[in-house]
């Protein structure tokens, strides 16, 4: 049945032939960006901007307060920051060469595309290799292109907000990531126009030592509302490889935006992004996150509440085995009167995986009425899995109102065993008892999304328990 | 002497507005009782009496022995005679029934003055056992873990207790059984007296059977639409409320 | 002796030495609090533990005051060439402060030990106070079987006075203790402690009053034990004006089926701030645990901060374990019933806090009595 010469492991690793017109080599040098900026024809202000970054890169220490042990194991000069097929991107799926057709094939790209895609900005490596917008969207006047384009053709629309909500200079991956990145979605919504229908992008690393640095930048004008879904894979290689991603949310007054990611790459993969909203006044912004794969995750979706009665809210759904540490969690930073945020994490960790919760809820001095809820459940599989919570509280003044509960569990026993005694094996009944667990978060994710995420943790299960 | 209260209209901070121009007179020593429809208002009228902060009066004006009642914070409102048995009485953890009942005392003495301290627990311990309540409950948290009913009767030795001059009590008579509302009527009964008054908020013709008012109100949409005896609250029981609304 | 004795007991001394050899090295690489110091994060290392180190640098001679009441011939005076207390104190851990700790070993020498043999009916009071620098260490060893209740009071004679107190507290199999520290009107505050918990039951009460910097590390450790052993650390205070409290605890279950429980609570009035990081660390293999630990925090006024950061790290199977943290106003339903029985504002303000804390106090109490 499987007609591919390339295996296919449970959790979607596997590997295709590398084939790229344009390779900027290892390690990042003034010279690598200029390589990355001729290849993409971009405007000077743009290469200047990245050659600043670049400096404020090498002069950025790591990260400390938040970060896991795990990160100073990453060699910037062993990855390659830029490969591309070509810089235009295919409009369409007859142009996109077969090799990389295969791998859409292999992701399930074009079914999704066909049960409700409303345009597709999929990206092979750096460059979108593969870009549909179906025509009502751009009759409406919504902008959906990649990050290169974004730049180029609506300078006026996304500058102004281009790395302002996350500057080059909040962290060294963020300066990282002002220097090299290329790829990704610039999305415009117009004032009042509300998508039905959501908009998606599928990435995937698949070159070895590749270094992903997607941007996106999304910028939602006054009562304008859409969602926005990524799922990411990558094969698996002998040597690291790096992902670190920087996305820029921008609810203006009354819009909203929900950003749903599924991530699922290999365990060689660090995967490092930066994910931070902008709400303004009666905005609200929803971040639903699943994390997978990759070895090393380190992903805080943050919402800056910069409007009054701003909403924020963090769904997130973690799933770390042996050699898999998920550090993962949110961030809501309440700097305007009447501001609400909600968290929910769930993790699970399964043989020698590690899941932990990093989370910080800030009110800030002078703002009333705000009121933040977080509650974060770990559910332990093996007895050497592990679990972490380190949430940072801090309330300004008697006027807000914050709340955190976490709990650790484990599958009760009495439960797998009247399973077991109905017929099902302790993998089936250990699989459902852990779909039960993250089910009300399941239920957040669109449909097919939440399917494929079933069928992971069944695999797990089965992996894990057997 | 008496609670006067004239064209009062009044809002949820922010939000709707409920009381469309509230008058009324409970002279000293009179039982009223005040029925109307859910939403009508009632809740409303009492907690705003009282000074509850989510609501605002926009204008009128109520009286209390000739006082300006929101002139008065809440606690000086309490001072001067006014109470109110919650609908839901609320939960204060940590602090005892009897120290609060004693803050709540003491706060009407003179300055300078102790409470005497044995002459409390004697009184309070009585009340409570005429209310049927364990004596276990001085050292309780007043309200923490009690059942709805225990709750309406510690309300009710509060009231006890302070006596006051004006009580309002709003829907005292939810959760009650039978029993318990025979006890609380008779404590009620047993206050009634030519220099007090009382204000019974309620839906049902149940507590006014056991508490026989002297004026029935009917309170619809924030106002006062009727005012009468006894057969008020009669022809309520049969007929309900409808005819509120062919009025309109 | 036997040979199996002799050879166990050998192994013990071998593993102290090494241990010792450890720690000395642990105090010379140890670096002063700075800000990039995840257990200071939030506690202005820079302003408050500099303070603090200048002074245990300086010439300033430790001095003070050590008393002890009904404790017969427990009681023992910690003395400079005390060498078995010294390395109990140099084995002990802190929280982000072993260079502090160092400075406190440099000063060893006074404060008391008590070895409690036989159970008391009445509380042990230990008494220190100062009105300069004084850095006494407590130790506090409970035999197997043994029940006792121990109170210390740290008091400062003037407002400028300073106290840095270690305390070690060892209790074995089957024995119980409840121990209370009460601290109050110091300008600088800061008690190390440690629990070494064998198979017995703890309880452990802090409040710490008018301090302008207060600074305190719990570590309570479960080294062997059963369904009934179990860790529990309470605290309640109010800062208020322009006071730091700073409290940070561990509760570390090295083997399962014990038990551990945390609540601190506080309220917080004017500029005061109110910092609280603690962390359950349940190790490999330490099955069956149930862990709780629990923040909360009621804010008074418009420029009160409360920090809190309550973490779990859980590396075994089979654990029952939560922590929550709430800050919140107090609640106006509650103030307006209250006032509506004629309370004025700010007693009921008063009698809230009051009842707020009451719980930790008399959690506490209930613990203790039923021993």
């Amino acid at each position: 049945m499987d007609e591919s010469p390339f295996q296919i492991d449970t959790r979607g690793e596997f590997a295709f032939p590398e084939n790229h017109r344009f390779d900027a080599g290892y390690g990042l040098t003034e010279a690598t960006i200029d390589y990355i900026c001729d290849a993409k024809g971009e405007p000077d202000w743009v290469r200047q901007f990245r050659k600043d970054a670049l400096k404020r890169f090498h002069e950025m220490p790591m990260p400390t307060h938040w970060a896991p042990e795990g990160i100073n194991n990453l060699d910037f000069d062993q990855i390659r920051y830029y490969l591309a097929h070509g810089t235009a991107p295919y409009k369409s799926w007859d142009d996109v060469p077969d090799d990389v057709k295969r791998t859409f094939e292999r992701l399930g790209v074009p079914e999704q595309e066909r049960a409700f895609l409303a345009g597709v900005d999929a990206q092979y490596d750096s460059e979108t290799a593969y870009n549909n917008m179906r025509e009502e969207l751009s009759k409406q006047g919504v902008i959906f292109v990649n990050s290169t384009e974004g730049l180029r053709e609506y300078e006026h629309i996304f500058r102004p907000w281009f790395g302002k909500v996350i500057p080059v200079n909040d962290n060294k991956f963020s300066a990282l990531n002002h220097a090299a990145f290329s790829g990704g979605s610039f999305i415009y919504v117009p004032k009042g126009v509300k998508l039905a229908q959501p908009l998606q992008a599928y990435f995937r690393i698949n070159s070895e030592s590749m270094g992903q640095f997607e941007r996106t930048l999304i910028i939602a004008d006054e009562g304008a509302e859409l969602m926005y879904m990524e799922g990411c894979t990558a094969p698996k290689y002998d040597s690291a490889t790096l992902h670190s991603g920087v996305v820029e949310l921008v609810a203006l007054k009354g819009a909203k935006i929900q950003y749903v990611t599924v991530q699922n790459w290999a365990t060689n993969v660090y995967n490092l992004v930066i994910q931070r909203g902008l709400a303004m006044e009666d905005a609200e912004i929803r971040w639903i996150d699943c994390n997978i794969g990759s070895g090393l995750t380190m992903k805080y979706p943050a919402v800056v509440l910069q409007g009054r009665r701003a909403r924020g809210e963090v769904v997130s759904i973690s799933l770390a085995h042996s050699g898999q540490l998920q550090d993962t969690g949110a961030r809501m930073i309440h700097a305007a009167p009447e501001t609400t945020s909600n968290i929910v994490a769930k993790s699970i960790s399964i043989g020698e995986g590690r899941a932990s919760y990093r989370g910080e809820v800030n009110v800030l001095k002078g703002m009333k009425g705000c009121k933040n809820n977080t509650e974060c459940d770990a559910l332990l599989i093996n007895p050497t899995s592990r679990t972490d919570t380190y949430p940072a509280i801090s309330v300004n003044g008697n006027a807000s109102a914050v709340q955190h509960e976490a709990s650790v569990s484990q599958v009760d026993e009495e439960m797998l065993f009247y399973m077991q005694q109905r017929g099902l094996t302790r993998a089936q009944a250990m699989s459902l008892a852990v779909n039960g667990f993250i089910n009300d978060l399941v239920k957040e994710f669109p449909m097919e999304y939440s399917v494929e995420l079933r069928r992971l943790i069944d695999l797990e299960m089965e992996d894990s328990i057997g | 002497m008496s609670l006067i209260i004239k064209d009062l209209y009044a809002r949820v901070k922010d939000g709707a507005q409920i009381l469309n121009g509230v008058s009324l007179e409970i002279p000293k020593g009179e039982v009223h009782a005040i029925m109307g429809p859910n939403g009508s208002g009632k809740s409303t009228l009492s907690k705003v009496l009282c000074g509850h902060p989510d609501y605002e009066v926009i204008s009128g004006t109520a009286e209390l022995d000739g006082q300006d009642i929101f002139a008065m914070t809440v606690d000086e409102r309490s001072r001067a005679g006014l109470f109110l048995a919650f609908q839901y009485p609320v939960e204060v953890p940590g602090v005892s029934n009897a120290n609060f009942l004693r803050a709540a005392l003491q706060a009407r003495l003179p300055k300078g003055e102790e409470l005497d301290a044995v002459s409390f627990y004697k009184t309070m311990r009585s009340t409570m056992t005429k209310l049927g309540m364990d004596t276990k409950f001085t050292a309780r948290s007043v309200n923490e873990g009690f059942s709805g009913g225990e709750k309406k009767r510690n309300d009710i030795l509060q009231m006890m207790m302070l006596e006051p001059t004006y009580a309002i009590l709003d829907e005292t008579d939810s959760g009650l059984d039978v029993d318990a509302l025979r006890i609380v009527s008779d404590g009620v009964n047993a206050m009634r007296a030519p220099y007090r008054s009382f204000m019974i908020i309620t839906h049902y013709k149940r507590l006014l059977d056991y508490i026989k008012p002297d004026v029935v109100h009917v309170l619809y949409k924030g106002r006062i639409e009727r005012t009468g005896g006894y057969e008020l609250v009669e022809s309520i029981e049969q007929n309900g409320f409808d005819f509120l609304k062919t009025e309109e | 002796m036997s040979m199996e004795e002799a050879f166990a007991l050998a192994e013990a001394e071998a593993k102290l030495q090494q241990a010792l050899a450890e720690g000395k090295q642990r105090f010379e690489n140890a670096v002063v609090p700075n800000r990039y110091n995840e257990d200071w994060r939030f506690g202005r290392p820079n302003k408050y533990a500099a303070a603090l180190v200048e002074l245990l640098q300086s010439d300033t001679a430790s001095s003070g005051k050590a008393e002890v009441k009904n404790a017969g011939d427990a009681a023992m005076v910690v003395t400079r060439d005390d060498d078995d207390l010294r390395q109990t104190e140099m084995l002990m851990p802190s929280i982000g402060s072993d260079a502090l700790l160092g400075m406190h070993l440099k000063r060893f020498g006074s404060g008391y030990a008590l070895f409690i043999e036989k159970s008391i009916s009445e509380p042990i009071h230990i008494y220190y106070s100062t009105g300069g620098l004084y850095t006494p260490s407590t130790f506090i060893m409970v035999a197997p079987g043994v029940k006792a209740e121990v109170i210390e009071h740290h008091a400062a004679d003037t407002p400028e006075a300073t106290m840095f107190v270690t305390r070690n507290i060892h209790v074995a199999e089957g024995s119980e203790l409840s121990v209370s520290l009460h601290s109050s009107g110091f300008s600088r505050y800061m008690c190390i402690t440690d629990i070494q918990n064998m198979g017995g039951k703890v309880h452990h009460l802090t409040t710490h009053d008018n301090t302008l910097w207060t600074r305190e590390e719990t570590v309570a450790e479960i080294y062997a034990g059963t369904e009934s052993t179990c860790n529990n650390l309470y605290s309640a205070n109010r800062p208020a004006g322009e006071s730091i409290l700073d409290q940070h605890t561990r509760q570390i279950h090295h083997v399962g089926g014990a038990a551990s429980d945390l609540l601190y609570k506080n309220v917080v009035d004017d500029n005061a701030t109110a910092i609280f990081a603690g962390n359950i660390y349940v190790a490999t293999g330490a099955h069956h645990t149930d862990a709780y630990q629990s923040n909360r925090n009621m804010l008074l006024s418009e420029k009160a901060t409360i920090h809190s950061l309550p973490g779990l790290e859980i590396l075994a199977d089979k654990v029952r374990c939560s922590h929550g943290s709430a800050s919140a106003p107090m609640d106006d339903e509650q103030l307006f019933y209250m006032c509506s029985r004629g309370i004025p504002r700010r007693e009921a303000q008063l009698l809230v806090a009051e009842g707020f804390l009451a719980e930790v106090i008399n959690k506490f109490r209930a613990l203790s009595q039923s021993s």
